[in-house]
């Protein structure tokens, strides 16, 4: 009974990393979540320091992090990956700053160590309350505003030019993603929340090139990673975080030497066919 | 004011210079194209007729100068609403062949800038879809993926798309690159009819290869090397 709350955690982050994941690398976005997955450990870093409630300060500082992305990227006339690296260092710099002002032995306390790389117990049941409901609301979005979503999706540009609100729409998705960051940090620590986020993403683009597929399976592989990388950590008591992002480059792996056989073998075929 | 509104693009002393780039795309631009008329822009590769297209669109901001689409002003935030009175058929617009959506399906999408899920389609949609489809030669491929059609054909469904929308600006960059003789011939015969019975709407075409646009349009545009250096009014 007590593995069930965080089994069903990891679950659920890996489902709502997957989904994002698609959505953030058909928007395009994803230097721009990057940079807010790394807003959010330095939030992390400075409700540590000050004391504050780790997950709403966190949540807090994604939320506005991915506000002023999404205004800074809109309105620069510089390259927009170029500015979601400034930044980047400008976060991570703040993050490790905070951490080394702090006037304890912070790097040895479990709080910090769940920061930075994870922990199971970090795993509420108002954590996957708050998962679940970030999910919901995300499908409830992307149901209402489904015709333009997908003119999103097929063509940005297009999109643009015949008056959908591209810019409104990619600022709500990098919310959504900030939000969950911010939720789900704690489990898999701040510096392998990406691996949630990309990599099964990566991993549906290898194993099928239909975007409608890739859109299925996301979900279903981080779902996967993290609950392989979960029962991993569990039975070999090691850090939740690399246990999953382990998994999940391993399936990514997996997916490669796929997609790379398959590419292979029917190359051949098409070569015998045409002797 | 009056003449404003019945302009449907209106560049003024316009500067366009992308990112990095040494010179500018377009230079201390001036042109006025008032609504109801087909307009040409012509001229080599490299001119600046993309440039432009996308600068009355607001798709890009003019370093210097202001650019005006239907009266506002392409830095205004209603710009996003004029969008929406406009249609785009846009240089690069194959997909890949494994992109999913249906033909009917992308045409559809041309619709959805102010839609949600719950707004049914227009009642004119499926009309005008059969119409524009058997026009193009397209009714058969509705329902296959766009990913599997040819070049010409993708270009036939984006060209509906624009037309099916009903804009009252209709900018059409290199829409005839495509296409074979006989579909450019109707492409443009479908374009000017949308004109001619939409008397407040414009169509703009970027062409530097079908000659025959020249002979429908009412302005012709010429550009090189990011200037204008003719416009002409053709009597009709």
């Amino acid at each position: 009974m007590l593995l069930i709350v965080p089994l069903l955690g990891a679950i659920l982050s890996g489902f709502i990393c997957g989904m994002l994941g698609y959505y953030v690398q058909r928007y395009g976005v994803t230097t721009l979540s990057f940079t807010i997955a790394h807003s959010a450990l330095a939030g992390a870093a400075i409700s540590l320091v000050l004391g504050l409630n780790t997950t709403l300060f966190t949540l807090f500082f994604a939320i506005i992090s991915a506000l002023l992305i999404g205004y800074l990227t809109s309105k620069s006339l510089i390259r927009r990956e170029l500015i979601c690296m400034g930044l980047f260092s400008l976060f991570n710099a703040l993050a490790i700053l905070m951490l080394y002002m702090s006037s304890t032995n912070v790097l040895s306390t479990v709080q910090l160590s769940t920061i930075l790389w994870g922990s199971v117990l970090a795993i509420t049941y108002e954590k996957i309350v708050a998962i679940a409901a970030i999910a919901t609301i995300f499908l409830i979005y992307a149901v209402i505003f489904k015709p333009q979503i997908d003119a999103i999706l097929f063509d940005q540009k297009l999109a643009e030019a015949e008056g959908v609100n591209v810019k409104l729409h990619s600022t709500i998705l990098l919310l959504f993603v900030g939000s969950t960051i911010a939720i789900i940090l704690r489990i898999t620590g701040g510096f392998l929340v990406f691996s949630l986020l990309y990599n099964p993403i990566a991993s549906a683009i290898l194993l099928s090139k239909r975007a409608n597929i890739q859109q299925l399976i996301s979900p279903i592989l981080g779902s996967s990673a993290a609950l392989a990388g979960f029962l991993t950590s569990f039975m070999l008591n090691l850090p939740i975080g690399a246990s999953i992002a382990l998994l999940s480059a391993f399936i990514l792996l997996i997916s490669y030497i796929s997609r790379t056989t398959l590419d292979h073998i029917l190359s051949q075929r098409s070569i015998q066919v045409r002797e | 004011m009056q003449a404003i509104r019945r302009e449907a693009v209106r560049l003024e002393n316009v500067w366009i210079t992308y990112s990095g780039a040494g010179k500018p795309a377009i230079k201390d631009i001036n042109l006025s194209i008032p609504l109801g008329v087909v307009a040409l822009i012509k001229g080599p590769n490299g001119a600046g007729k993309t440039t432009l297209i996308e600068t009355c669109l607001g798709l890009l901001k003019p370093v210097k100068g202001n650019a005006y689409i239907l009266g506002v002003n392409t830095k205004d935030k209603r710009i996003i609403e004029v969008r929406r009175k406009c249609s785009y058929v846009p240089q690069d617009f194959m997909k890949p062949p494994y992109e999913h959506y249906t033909a009917k399906k992308v045409i559809e999408m041309g619709l959805s800038s102010s839609r949600v899920i719950t707004d049914s389609l227009p009642d004119y949609f499926q009309y005008e879809l059969e119409y524009y489809a058997k026009e193009l030669n397209m009714l058969g491929l509705l329902e296959k993926p766009i990913g599997i059609l040819s070049g010409g054909q993708q270009q036939k469904v984006f060209i509906i798309r624009a037309l099916i929308r009903r804009p009252k600006l209709l900018f059409l960059d290199e829409p005839f690159s495509s296409l074979d003789k006989e579909s450019r011939e109707k492409v443009i015969e479908l374009v000017v009819n949308y004109v001619r019975k939409h008397k407040d709407s414009s169509a703009i075409i970027v062409s530097h290869s079908f000659n025959k646009v020249e002979e429908y349009a009412d302005i012709v545009v010429a550009m090189n090397d990011g200037v204008i250096t003719d416009v002409r009014f053709q009597g009709r």
